[in-house]
């Protein structure tokens, strides 16, 4: 059942006992550069970040009726209801009374520190109960929850416990424990090495929640996880009422219908929520320097939005080059914007007209003119077969379009058209004016048959002024001088190319491409209904990150949530499948980038002259692109923390002294080539060119076509097989460099397999089996974090196979690897699931797997 | 200052769609170049009007002020200008033409839109219709065919002194000579023109021709303009020159507003990005939105400066409310609203106005920079479309829709081999009945979305326009933007009444028919542009005379599918439904009343005592018939007996 929104109360039960001022490391990866930091930090504010992230999903919300509120145990004061009744509950006491929290309620939490004081977390979550009825008295229908966040190191009353859990029951209290280095099934973690006292709270747990109806149990870094997945609420829209009408209702009543309708959405976008704009204020400058005893503070403030009119009294070019550029006016100067502004006279709005434009000409009118005169309704206007209606012209969000719930007649006649309609595979073309005097919209309303009730679907199609009619030039049909029709040309395609494509397009058909159902059938990759937007979720997640950490700079935001980036690749699956495809289609279509127009950026209108030089700046254009790669890739991990500005310096300085820099291009770069060359922040290289290209004599550089031929003869240095992006020389480095790279994983896995295969096969590798065994320690490692746990498994069933059965074999290394353990095993599903991914191998598989022969 | 303006106000980090303005705003000119020689003057019969005389001249200058008057909706920014060649009348000193070639007249400098120059032309067109001499004698003929070369080279100077260096520039050149330099010196002509209309493209300037071709007077291109002409000068492409460019128009004179129709607006791609079919397997595509919402023109603040009047344009400021300062856009972080102030006293840096701040220690940064937010929203990515496979072009639903699409085609210019490329996987999805499933971020500023990639073939039509070949992205709902089903039963119809509605269905529809965006312009739209004609023409306006094309076409309905409906509506009420009572089902607030069905409230009404009905009541039949139940008692009583008015007895369904 769904619950409402809203209406509910959370107690948070915080232990705040000196074992809570515990350190521990914590992994911070930085979700910009995809650094790992490690940390310490306190248990207390490592598992805090629950309670703030639950908080702020409060805040985020912003409804009044989601309050929360804070008690302690194990504080060194005591303040608490009962005990100012009663007496007793020592070390509990109430830190934030319950209200709708807000960034205060965060910064509170983030000051909290561990005690010297021992608490009872029953104590606490009696008082817990207690603040929470007393708060709720007469209002039943609320939910009532808590959380109780412990690292179970504190002893614990457990004295008449029943009586508690009967409690809560009969209050509807939902319950959870959220524990630091819980033993947990579902992420597979035990800790052999615990205190016994813990041990000994954490049965008494799964027992205390056992008695509950609704408890649970759960180690805090999985909780943590949890709160970071991407979670969609199901809305269900609010039904609007209108008619739907067919014939002339007006002077043929009888001849004609009004069908009573209710409408709502089928689909509304949405989109990431909002930020609010702070600045620092300037700090005061002397009397009222605030120094707290934390020290200094700066003050952020939120900024509004204030409209200003002004007359723009530039000239015309200037105010074309001001709009001109696309990128935002973020690196312009200060000085530059302040002299633009000079020529903007600032008006107050009240001097001003109001009125419309037509073309340069103006036309005042006091108000703005009269609304067309409509009647809120959806007429049909006729119908047509679906199989000519356009796909792509759908305007926007859909609509369901219902017969009133509560008018049975008018059901029977919407699902009387529905039907109807449906058997003959038709569509109506509707108006629809949503309220009287709205401006009509055009659309078609397509009928749905569900398995309780039937019902129109709504899209708005485009009026006439909607649609542009372009003209483009035919894919198929090219006309030389003479009229002929040309039928081979660099532009058409080949009999071999289509080939080469249709075996690419079969490849990756992903109807069967994605999860096996109940009977094994392999259903369609991708589905609407599971795939999150990326902006919105990541946007939260960073929100929330924002308002939980102290720093953002010792704090990075983690990178998103796997679900978040799910279907930004094709399956793997298919990826395979398509790699023959796909290389097959690279050799026969040819493609190749087109360097930039140089001449656009000269301005000195010499445009002839210059032609001649051309050419070799084209190429040095690219040879330098290439160079940049590289400079590109190193500086990668600092760009973060360098500012625009230096950064283009860096980048330049890096192109100037880079002219020796013809070192061998390998494969995997070219590959590349195209994505980085893409990357436009690597601020404006083809200008570069243009400044200095002049300067210099062109010197005899590489063609494209020549590139990559250099690049072959080189391979066999590299000890690079065709087709591989691992050679057999260096294969642990190039493997490195291809996952940094990331684009390649599969590839990368598989080749590096093939590799270790490969050496251990021939005669005199033994030299190379302590080199191997690292290979195959780094390969396992990248395998269970880029879920290829399958390209593993199958690599070592395989390479023992090779070892210990093929002729002629490598006993020795077999053994060797065996020596390593069950660290070096196939992965097992307990392993692939902390990751994230996918085994069916039993950790007692895996285990007998590696034992020696 | 009053808030009420800025609920509207748009937020330009935020806000992707946004860019597109940018294109928008890009300015287009068009020079009319119109030829004046005899040919152009003959008089025919007026296809439109009965009993009237037109020469080509006449309908070429109707059809430049018909786009001038669209051009005010469209681009009020843009500018056109008219240039008559093949005419000896003389330009005036000083002005825009004054040094332009010999035989080639400015008419009409090129100037932003306005209502005077539209009005001029419109006012020539008439008195052109009454004395049918008067155009000749306005733009008397030349004896001889000016250079075509003369004509670019004035082209190009009438630009250069009236158009904007960063727009769009168009020359619309309208003649029905198809060899206009014949006889001696043809080669050296013909190169001449060659080179200036080299001379022109460099410029930024395209020629778009419009030939006329009629039964008498058949247009052969190949005299001549093949020659001449830049193959794909439209584009800009350089495309291969052995190929003829793509859309010269030779055209029936009657079809001539229709073909410049289709060249009105210029072709601008929204976006020119990279199309990943694999790792390493990239070509370049450009996007161009063909179904795009026109809007209204934006009702505008002015300021009047006595002599003229200028629009006042607008930005937002930031301000931090405390201290009345203005914050520059370099200054300002990003974060998360603070929430509501709950309690005053735990809001220990609340201010004196209530606005809540945030104090954070001096070396700690808790606010993200404009470039961290942007990388959230693309998640690292680069503009580009990336293919993650096919699916069969069943799988993409009616339902799996939220955005207009956008139409891609490919860009040889950014990637050679993309044509063929493209053209084989458009081939080969065709001929697979695939759709294709790509991930896209069309630009630097929005955020990646998966589309639906499906398959156009190339279709010419009679009209002479022709589907083009290509790609239609259509952007897929995401699990966020799906909502419910919130009704899951409902009264299902008997087998006898959905055959009746088969009937009617039958009737009511078009044979081989589909959704015609043309019939439909918009009327809400064009109602608007009326007044603003007339407003800005001095005329009154005349709502009667306004006709809404949208109406259903009722006396149709009526002849064709009245009989039928009639007996569908009688079958309707043996309905088993018809039997059923419904209990209203939200009863919980409501007190015990008693619902009062129509047929006793039409006894009221017709006895004027519908006040003896209490607010509960009126609201019940106002909600159940979809009107509003805000107001008084007066109000509902207005609001009911309105309805019954207006909703006879029978046509509703009574139950």
């Amino acid at each position: 059942m769904t619950e409402r929104a809203g209406y509910t109360v959370t107690m948070f039960l915080i232990d705040v006992s000196p074992s809570m001022g515990t350190l521990r490391e914590v992994e911070v990866p930085d979700g910009l550069t995809g650094e790992v930091r490690t940390i310490e930090t306190t248990n207390l504010e490592w598992s805090l970040q629950f309670v703030k992230l639950k908080i702020q999903e409060m805040i985020y919300n912003g409804r009044k009726t989601d309050q929360c509120g804070v008690i302690l145990f194990g504080s060194e004061e005591t303040n608490n209801i009962i005990n100012d009744k009663d007496g007793g509950y020592e070390h509990v006491s109430e830190y934030i009374p319950i209200g709708q929290p807000n960034a205060n309620t965060l910064a509170k939490l983030s000051a909290l520190q561990a005690s010297e004081e021992h608490g009872d977390p029953i104590d606490a979550i009696i008082v817990g109960i207690e603040t929470q009825e007393r708060y709720l008295a007469n209002k039943k229908k609320w939910t009532r929850k808590m959380i109780l966040l412990t690292d179970g190191e504190s002893p614990i009353e457990i004295e008449d416990w029943e009586a508690t859990t009967r409690k809560m029951n009969n209050l509807n209290v939902s319950l959870t424990i959220v524990g630091v280095d819980f033993d947990d099934d579902e992420i597979d973690f035990h800790d052999e090495k615990k205190s016994d006292i813990k041990r000994a709270n954490e049965e008494f747990y799964h027992k205390f929640v056992e008695q509950l109806d609704v408890g649970i149990v759960g180690n805090c870094e999985f909780a943590l996880e949890e709160v970071a997945r991407p979670d969609v609420k199901q809305v269900k829209s609010a039904l609007l009422g209108t008619e739907l009408r067919i014939g002339d209702t007006k002077d043929h009543p009888l001849e004609s219908i009004i069908i009573r309708a209710k409408t709502s959405k089928c689909t509304a976008l949405m989109r990431p929520k909002s930020w609010k704009k702070f600045a620092a204020r300037p700090r005061p400058v002397s009397e009222d320097v605030e120094m707290t005893e934390e020290g200094e503070y700066v003050e952020y403030t939120p900024l509004i939005m204030r409209t200003q009119f002004y007359l723009d009294h530039r000239a015309e070019g200037e105010e074309e080059e001001a709009a001109a550029p696309q990128e935002e006016s973020e690196t312009e100067d200060e000085e530059e914007a302040a002299a633009k502004t000079d020529k903007l006279q600032v008006i107050e709005k009240e001097e001003l007209v109001r009125g419309y434009k037509y073309g340069s000409s103006f036309v005042p009118t006091a108000e703005e003119f009269p609304r067309l005169r409509t009647e809120k309704g959806i007429d049909i206007c006729g119908f047509f077969h679906q199989r000519n209606f356009r796909r792509e012209w759908p305007m926007g969000e859909v609509q369901y379009v219902w017969a009133d719930p509560e008018k049975p007649l008018d059901q029977a006649a919407l699902s009387s058209i529905v039907q109807a309609m449906y058997e003959k595979g038709y569509m109506a073309i509707a108006r629809w004016v949503s309220r009287d005097n709205m401006d009509p919209k055009m659309g078609v309303l397509s009928p749905t048959v569900f398995d309780g009730v039937d019902c129109f679907l709504w899209a708005q199609m485009p009026f006439a002024d909607d649609v542009r009619k372009y003209t483009f030039a035919s894919l198929d049909k090219l006309i030389n001088k003479k009229g002929e029709l040309i039928t081979k040309h660099p532009y058409l395609p080949t009999e071999q190319q289509l080939d080469a494509m249709e075996k690419l397009v079969d490849a990756m058909d992903l109807m069967d491409a994605g999860e096996k159902d109940e009977q094994g059938n392999r259903n369609p990759w991708f589905d609407t209904r599971l795939s999150y937007n990326p902006a919105i979720h990541r946007t939260k997640h960073a929100q929330f990150h924002a308002a939980v950490v102290k720093d953002l700079d010792t704090h990075p935001l983690p990178p998103p949530h796997p679900e978040l980036t799910k279907y930004f690749e094709p399956p793997r699956r298919v990826r395979k499948r398509a790699r023959h495809a796909i290389e097959e289609c690279k050799n026969v279509f040819k493609v190749k980038e087109v360097p930039k127009r140089v001449s656009k950026l000269r301005k000195d209108g010499h445009v002839r002259a210059l032609e001649d030089e051309e050419e070799p700046l084209l190429l040095e254009k690219l040879q330098r692109r290439q160079s940049q790669l590289k400079s590109t890739q190193s500086q990668a991990r600092f760009r973060a923390t360098i500012s625009p500005k230096s950064q283009r310096r860096t980048q330049k300085k890096y192109i100037n002294s880079d002219d020796s820099a013809t070192e061998p291009e390998s494969e995997t770069e070219t590959e590349d080539e195209d994505y980085i060359l893409l990357d436009k922040e690597v601020g404006g290289p083809s200008k570069i060119t243009d400044e200095e290209g002049k300067e210099k004599e062109p010197s005899p550089l590489l063609t494209p076509t020549s590139k990559r031929s250099i690049s072959l003869e080189l391979e066999p240095d590299l000890g690079r097989e065709p087709g591989r992006i691992i050679g057999l020389a260096y294969p642990l480095t190039d493997f490195k460099k291809n996952i940094v790279g990331g684009d390649l994983v599969s590839k990368a896995v598989e080749d590096l397999a093939w590799v270790i295969k490969s050496v251990v096969q021939k005669p005199f590798t033994w030299k190379r089996s302590e080199e191997m065994l690292g290979c195959m320690k780094e390969l396992r490692k990248v395998a269970l974090q880029e879920d290829e746990i399958d390209a593993w498994n199958e690599f070592l069933r395989d390479l023992r196979k090779t070892c210990l059965e093929d002729e002629p074999g490598n006993k020795q290394f077999w053994s060797d690897a065996t020596a390593l353990g069950r660290g070096i095993s196939l992965i097992s599903k307990s392993e692939a699931s902390k990751e994230g991914g996918r085994s069916n191998i039993s950790d007692a598989t895996a285990a007998e797997f590696i034992r020696s022969p | 200052m009053p808030r009420f303006d800025e609920w509207n106000l748009v937020d330009e980090e935020e806000e992707e769609e946004l860019q597109e303005a940018w294109y928008e705003g890009k300015r287009d000119v068009i020079l009319f170049a119109i030829d004046c020689s005899e040919s152009m003057f003959e008089m025919h019969d007026d296809p439109n009007y009965e009993d009237t005389k037109t020469c080509h001249v006449l309908t070429a200058l109707e059809a430049a002020m018909q786009i001038q008057k669209k051009k005010v909706i469209v681009g009020p920014n843009d500018a056109v200008g008219i240039m008559m060649f093949n005419t000896t009348r003389k330009n005036e000193a000083g002005g825009q033409g004054a040094d332009i070639k010999q035989n080639n007249f400015v008419f009409q400098p090129i100037e932003t839109v306005n209502a005077p120059k539209i009005q001029e032309l419109i006012q020539l067109l008439d008195s052109a219709r009454e004395d049918p001499n008067l155009l000749k004698e306005t733009f008397p003929s030349s004896d001889k065919h000016v250079p075509m070369g003369d004509v670019f080279t004035s082209c190009n100077w009438i630009m250069r002194d009236g158009a904007p260096k960063t727009a769009t520039k168009r020359i619309f050149l309208i003649t029905d000579e198809d060899d206009p330099n014949s006889g001696p010196g043809r080669e050296r002509l013909l190169t001449s023109a060659r080179t200036t209309l080299i001379d022109l493209t460099q410029a930024g300037i395209m020629v778009e021709p419009f030939f006329i071709s009629t039964e008498e007077r058949p247009f052969d291109q190949t005299k001549f303009y093949s020659s001449v002409l830049l193959p794909n000068n439209l584009n800009g492409d350089t495309g291969d020159p052995s190929v003829l460019p793509e859309s010269i128009s030779i055209t029936r004179i009657d079809d001539l507003l229709a073909q410049m129709r289709f060249h009105e607006v210029p072709k601008r791609a929204l976006f020119s990005i990279p199309f990943e079919l694999a790792n390493g397997f990239v070509i370049g595509v450009k996007g161009y939105g063909l179904v795009t919402e026109q809007k209204k023109g934006t009702y505008r603040y002015f300021m009047d400066l006595e002599d003229r009047m200028e629009v006042a344009e607008s930005r937002t400021l930031y301000v931090d409310e405390d201290k009345e300062t203005e914050v520059p856009k370099s200054k300002i972080v990003y974060g998360m609203a603070l929430g509501e102030t709950v309690d005053a006293k735990v809001a220990d840096i609340e201010s004196s106005t209530g606005v809540l701040t945030r104090r954070v220690p001096i070396h700690c940064k808790v606010f993200y920079t404009a470039e961290e937010i942007r990388s959230f929203r693309t998640l690292g990515l680069q503009p580009k479309i990336k293919l993650l496979g096919f699916k069969s072009r069943r799988s993409l639903g009616f339902e799996d829709n939220i955005k207009h699409s956008i139409f891609i085609y490919p860009d040889e210019m950014s990637y050679s081999g993309s044509k063929r490329t493209f053209s084989a996987l458009l081939k080969t999805m065709i001929k697979k009945k695939r759709i294709g499933l790509v991930l896209t971020l069309t630009r630097r500023n929005s955020s990646p979305i998966f589309c639906a990639l499906l398959p156009q073939a190339e279709k010419a039509e009679e009209s002479g326009w022709s589907e083009p070949a290509g790609f239609h992205l259509i952007p897929l709902p995401f699990a966020d933007d799906i909502r419910a089903a919130p009704i899951e039963t409902g009264y299902r119809a008997s087998d006898d009444l959905k055959d009746i509605a088969h009937k009617w269905i039958h009737k009511m529809s078009v044979k081989n028919g589909s959704y015609p965006p043309d019939s439909y312009p918009n009327p809400a739209l064009a109602y608007h542009n009326a007044q603003l004609e007339a407003s800005a023409f001095r005329d009154e306006f005349d709502p009667d005379s306004f006709e809404d094309h949208t109406l259903p076409k009722l006396t149709t309905i009526t002849k064709r599918a009245g009989p039928l409906l009639k007996e569908w509506r009688q079958t309707l009420m043996k309905e088993e439904a018809a039997n059923v009572v419904v209990l209203p089902s939200d009863g919980k607030k409501r007190k015990a009343e008693e619902s009062v069905d129509e047929k006793n409230l039409r006894q009221l009404y017709k006895n004027g005592e519908l006040h003896k009905l209490r607010v509960d009541q009126l609201k019940t039949f106002c909600k159940s018939n979809a009107l509003s139940i805000s107001g008084k008692k007066a109000d509902l009583i207005d609001r009911v007996g309105e309805y019954l008015d207006t909703h006879s007895a029978e046509h509703g369904i009574t139950c």
